[in-house]
């Protein structure tokens, strides 16, 4: 026990917890926002595999780190605009498009991958580089606390401030009203003349992109090289954190840092005598108990007032 | 009819010659001139359906005319949506109101045309434009308040300001006291004052014939569509006013033995409901309904009648009182219960519970008895009793389909309701509660439906009937109960002679028995 | 002539023609999506500067070629199969059940520890761990149906969930407890022999791979499920719910148990797809058993659109690109991945229901206008 508690009070874990929450926190945010805007974004995985991929891609042909960053992005962009499109317009079930997507994504990277490089595993054999590290001045050289903070990764100071852009994105800019307004009340919206559809679009393509910053962070920041499938279910894991946050900035925030906590500390123990697939499951599990309480209060609730039967 | 000359000069909105028929047929808005002065307020009444909701739509953009126009501020406009309206200054406020729940006041009140610079909302300025308009006005609001925290009188204040921010100079009111306890509309009414002392031209839309007279200049009725004449509210009357609302031109003849009631079947006692959604509470309701007799239930819509059907369906619970069919108490009984206690139920909205559009005729006919012999046994399906049992029906309702493998969804409005009453009225209930039973269906349908519920009743059914058609009540129903608020307010033991002029009192709660006189005869029914 | 007025007519001839029509064109769409998907697929290689004409021979002739293929194809059939109709039966109550994964990994887990552990003579050898692996699968259904349908908690958050709870689990144990001693390999020890799933070469003689009697057991699941669905009153309910969930309620169906029934057989079915993974195919417990079989389930169940009997067409079709796609990846240059894309251009435009809503109104007036 004693040993854990050490490895969690250790700055080497603290700064890993940045470092593994941060695709969570970005594709969590991404999810949010596309639900904010009353469409469900099961596409993040995909979006961020693809741009996981393509950020690879460009960066080890074109020599420009910058480059596959920016196409990465964008490439995670367009699929929530391909969402978009397919939801709005050819009135697709949003579920179903996603999962469609997603695949897309799983067998388009792979196969783009082995047509390029003829290698199944992952563009290891590119030199693409990685986003730089930023070494905070001042902050380096407070004990502790600049071990943890300092020398991260630029997509994780992002991550990071994600939260309080996005919540000042939400409740403070005229986009966000609208798109708010679009998601919880599209009658409402449309009756004060509010485009709803293009405020739908641009949220999609938003939360794409916020998916897509964080598959580059997974190929261009986490290691240097893109690996088949290596979103490995994150995309969903930020879906949940998405409920579990309450659909709110802040609680997002906090929901996807603890799954990041989690799997950053299944890591670090697994050096002691403790299983990590187990102490991994330990958010799930969390979010499992967390959706059937919240869901069993909201029904006492509604039950306190006899309702319909 | 020529158009109404408004006595003040050009008008501030009006209609020419403005006809609307919807899609699928219905000609909801036939030939109206309507013009209304700047700084008048109109009252338009109606029964529901006569149009009166479809010819604001027009004035606000939301339908447009097949035929005629519309002026604003004496200028023809052609109207392409809400904002074409807004920009002409005609502000609406929905019946139900078009805000955003989690949106403070002040943020409703803005949505669309938020102060604040470079893509930023000011939301101070927000608050106090939404203060200074309150203020200048006389709505009263609480700016920093959440929408859906707010009682239902500020919300709708909300709206009123919503339209004045967007410089509204023609308001239009759907039903606005709908939803209002008498002090709101008390505050309501001095608020519309004030706004017509600015120039505000109000349109009001009101079942409510006092209040009707006690806020509008001049009134203007509709019936069926047309528009039957246009008063000054100081030279009319409730009761002047009810003659022109009510009278329908066709009435469908059908002939109708005298009923032969016997014991009473079903008994509800002190019945209270209260709801947790946006329903309407039901209050000290009691009455009974004698096997061999069609008791009618009338009403303006939105009075307690959807939840009294969905209560003795037992879709809903009642918080209070005594539910009895036969001898069984069905208080804590679900649907399945009080289907077991001989309940039928033909439901107001057959798009939404009444049948499952995608499935065959065949299951639509079966899902009440799906799960008993002879259509099953021992949890097996026989299907051959069920297209059996599916023919059957169709051949006895005169269902008109080539296959009973059809979707009820490819059906036409009257027959999908045939499909509905073949198999609440085959299953024989003791008690069949219908409403709005002839909503949207033809007229051959209609008469069909008519006879078949009379035929219920001749063979010892026990029917509630529930209707917006007056018309309709008074052809079937043996006897007649009137409900406005929650609460029974009239009891015709006879409908005999009865008009609807008379009913149309009673719904509009111009007249009204008393306690004694709803309650007489009914038994002590206790909780067992 | 719209289709409404068409049913108004009492002809039966005349309906039945329009029925008949109305399948054609379905069918028509089906041929349709495919085609187009293939096309994509045929662009996308001719566009990575590869021979399509050659890889879509190898892909689309290689499967039938060889006896030890078609067992690939037939095991590997059997499995998707099981999948789609898993999901299938939830999703025809419209219940979004994203958790064969966790069921899948159920199953194989009760059925892979029962046919290692137990000693057991031989045929209850086999039946025990199939029905302990169905068992697993109902239970591991069972929760996010409770948590629905009682609590009304959100099925796809639920679902998701117990897959990654499971995953974990799964992998825990291969790790560790049941790992085989002395193996340098991660994996568990070989089901003893008797619970093997009988393999088909010895009924049919020919060398057919891995492909078992689980074909077989999958074929009567097809029917059983066709059967339940059809000819049931759970069935039935399941279909009403599914269709129109106020009417059930409405016609006194106790809905929340008809939705947890939808996922426990589901959950079950998916077990049993478990089963047929350790007991027919792999022999043992591996890390990455299931890999992304179960979203693949999903896909089978949305081509088919959740009909059981279509789910088998649509399983067997899929697994042929499967495998033609292996095939293709052996024999050419082109990666196997690119029907993976193929499949999700199918799901792409199978959802786009305005798409052929479009082309069907179009298709409608034009013969009316001639």
């Amino acid at each position: 026990m004693n040993a854990v508690v050490g490895v969690v009070f250790s700055s080497a874990f603290l700064a890993a917890v940045m470092r593994v929450a941060t695709p969570y926190l970005l594709a969590a945010f991404g999810g949010l926002i596309a639900e904010r805007v009353g469409v469900s974004n099961i596409a993040l995985e995909g979006q961020m595999l693809a741009a996981a991929c393509t950020g690879a891609l460009v960066a080890g042909h074109q020599g420009s780190v910058a480059l596959g960053a920016v196409s990465g992005i964008a490439v995670a962009a367009l699929l929530g605009l391909l969402l978009a499109a397919l939801r709005l317009h050819l009135g697709a079930d949003v579920i179903i498009a996603g999962i469609g997507l997603n695949l897309l994504a799983s067998g388009g990277t792979a196969y783009a991958v082995f047509a390029l490089l003829g290698d199944k595993g992952g563009t290891s054999g590119l030199q693409s580089g990685s986003l730089p590290r930023l070494h905070l001045w001042g902050v380096e050289r407070i004990p502790v606390l600049g071990e943890i903070l300092s020398g991260q990764n630029i997509v994780t100071y992002l991550a990071f401030l994600a939260a309080p852009v996005v919540a000042w994105l939400l409740y403070r800019t005229r986009f966000g009203f609208h798109l708010r307004a679009v998601g919880e009340a599209p009658d409402a919206a449309r009756s004060v003349g509010i485009p709803v559809r293009r405020v739908q679009c641009l949220g999609l393509a938003l939360s794409g992109a916020l998916a897509g910053l964080a598959g580059v962070f997974l190929s261009m920041g986490y290691v240097s090289f893109f690996v088949r499938d290596m979103t490995a279910g994150r995309g969903f894991i930020a879906l949940a954190a998405v409920f579990l946050g309450g659909l709110r900035p802040w609680g997002v925030f906090l929901a996807a840092l603890a799954f990041g906590a989690a799997e950053a500390l299944a890591v670090q123990v697994g050096t002691l005598d403790i299983p990590p697939q187990l102490v991994s499951t330990i958010p799930y599990v969390l979010t499992l108990g967390a959706l059937a309480t919240y869901a069993y209060r909201r029904r006492r609730r509604s039950n306190a007032e006899p309702s319909r039967a | 009819m020529t158009p109404a000359q408004s006595p003040g000069g050009t008008p501030a909105v009006a209609a020419v010659a403005v006809t609307k028929t919807y899609a699928n047929g219905v000609r909801a808005v036939r030939g109206v001139d309507l013009a209304v002065s700047a700084g008048e307020i109109r009252a338009v009444v109606g029964e529901n359906g006569a149009g009166k909701s479809t010819l604001m739509k027009l004035f606000y953009g939301l339908e447009q005319p097949g035929s005629g126009e519309i002026a604003i501020g004496g200028d023809t406009a052609v109207l392409h949506g809400p904002g074409d309206a807004i920009a002409r200054g005609v502000g609406m406020v929905h019946q139900n109101l078009m805000l955003v729940p989690s949106f403070t006041i002040a943020q409703n009140v803005v949505l669309g045309v938020e102060p604040g610079r470079r893509g930023r909302v000011d939301l101070k300025a927000a608050v106090e434009e939404t203060a200074r308009l309150a203020e200048e006005s006389g709505l009263q609001v609480d700016p920093k308040a959440r929408v859906d925290q707010v009682s239902v009188g500020m919300r709708q204040r909300t709206e009123i300001l919503k339209a004045l921010h967007r410089g509204a100079r023609v308001l239009i009111l759907d039903e606005p006291t709908a939803v209002l306890t008498p002090q709101e509309t008390e505050d309501l009414f001095a608020s519309v004052r004030r706004l017509r002392e600015t120039g505000m031209t109000v349109l009001f839309i009101s079942h409510k014939l006092r209040e009707v007279r006690e806020i509008s200049d001049r009134v203007s009725v509709m019936r069926a569509g047309a528009l039957v004449g246009t008063v000054d509210t100081a030279e009319a009357t409730d009761r002047s006013l009810a003659s022109m609302m009510m009278g329908r031109e066709v009435t469908l003849e059908v002939v109708k033995a005298q009923a032969r009631p016997s014991g009473a079947v079903l008994r509800v006692r002190d019945l209270g409901y209260r709801p947790s959604d946006a329903g309407v509470p039901l209050d000290g309701v009691g009455f009974d309904v004698a096997a061999g007799e069609i008791v009618g239930l009338a009403g303006v819509e939105g009075n307690g009648q959807t939840e009294l059907a969905e209560i003795l369906a037992g879709l809903r619970r009642p918080t209070a009182g005594v539910v009895r069919v036969g001898g069984t108490d069905l208080a804590g009984a679900g649907v399945a219960g009080h289907r077991r206690a001989g309940i039928g139920y033909v439901p107001e909205d057959r798009l939404h519970n009444g049948a499952a559009l995608d499935e065959s005729i065949a299951d639509n006919l079966v899902v009440d008895r799906h799960d008993r012999p002879p259509l099953s046994r021992r949890g097996r399906l026989r299907l051959a009793a069920v297209r059996a049992h599916a023919e059957r029906l169709v051949a006895d309702y005169a269902i008109r389909t080539p296959d009973t493998a059809v979707p009820v969804g490819a059906l036409s409005g009257g027959n999908m309701q045939k499909v509905v009453v073949a198999r609440e009225l085959s299953a024989r209930p003791r008690l069949l509660v219908a409403s709005q039973l002839t909503r949207g269906v033809d007229i051959g349908s209609m008469r069909f439906m008519y006879e078949r519920v009379i035929a219920a009743r001749d063979d010892g059914a026990a029917v509630f009937l529930v209707s917006a058609d007056l018309s309709e009540l008074l052809t079937l129903a043996d006897r007649l109960l009137v409900i406005k608020e929650g609460r029974l307010v009239g009891r015709f033991d006879s409908t005999r002679g009865l008009t609807e002029k008379k009913v149309g009192l009673f719904m509009l709660g111009v007249e009204r028995h008393d306690r004694g006189h709803i309650g007489s005869g009914l038994d002590e029914v206790t909780t067992t | 002539m719209s289709v409404g007025t068409l049913v108004e007519t009492e002809d039966r001839r005349e309906y039945r023609a329009t029925r008949r029509r109305g399948l054609a064109i379905d069918v028509g769409m089906a041929v349709a999506t495919i085609m187009i998907a293939l096309l994509v697929g045929f662009v996308v290689i001719l566009a990575t500067g590869h021979n399509p004409v050659e890889a879509y021979s190898a892909m689309l002739t290689g499967p039938l070629e060889r006896s030890t293929r078609v067992g690939r194809w037939l095991e590997d059939a059997t499995t998707l199969t099981l999948l789609g109709l898993s999901v299938a039966i939830p999703f025809r109550a419209r219940q979004i059940s994203l958790g064969a994964e966790s069921q899948l990994y159920a199953g194989a887990l009760a059925a892979g520890v029962v046919a290692i552990v137990v000693p057991m003579p031989p045929v209850v050898a086999v039946i025990v761990p199939v029905v302990a692996a169905m068992g697993a699968g109902a239970a591991t259904g069972l929760v996010p149906g409770v948590m629905k349908a009682r609590l009304g908690a959100n099925e796809i958050v639920a679902t998701l969930m117990l897959n990654a709870i499971a995953v974990r689990v799964f992998d825990y144990l291969v790790n560790g407890t049941l790992r085989e001693p002395g193996s340098t390999a991660v994996h568990s020890a070989s089901i003893q022999h008797d619970a093997a799933l009988p393999s088909l070469r010895e009924w049919f003689g020919v060398p057919l791979g891995r492909a078992n009697i689980g074909l077989l057991l999958m074929l009567l699941t097809v029917v059983a499920l066709w059967l339940l669905m059809t000819r049931t009153t759970i069935g039935y309910r399941i279909r009403m719910v599914g269709a129109n969930q106020d009417f059930a309620e409405y016609g006194g169906i106790a809905v929340p148990r008809v939705i947890e029934w939808s996922f426990v057989i589901g959950g079950a079915v998916a077990g049993l797809a478990g089963a047929h993974l350790v007991l027919g195919g792999y022999g043992r417990l591996e890390p990455g058993l299931v890999g992304s079989l179960a979203f693949e389930g999903i896909v089978v169940a949305l081509l088919a659109r959740n009909n059981p009997l279509v789910v088998v067409v649509a399983g067997f079709f899929y697994s042929y690109l499967r495998v033609g796609g292996d095939i293709m990846e052996q024999q050419t240059d082109v990666g196997t991945e690119i029907v993976v894309v193929i499949q999700a251009v199918i799901v792409l435009l199978v959802t786009a229901q305005a798409l052929p809503d479009l082309f069907k109104r179009r298709l409608v007036r034009t013969r009316v206008t001639r």
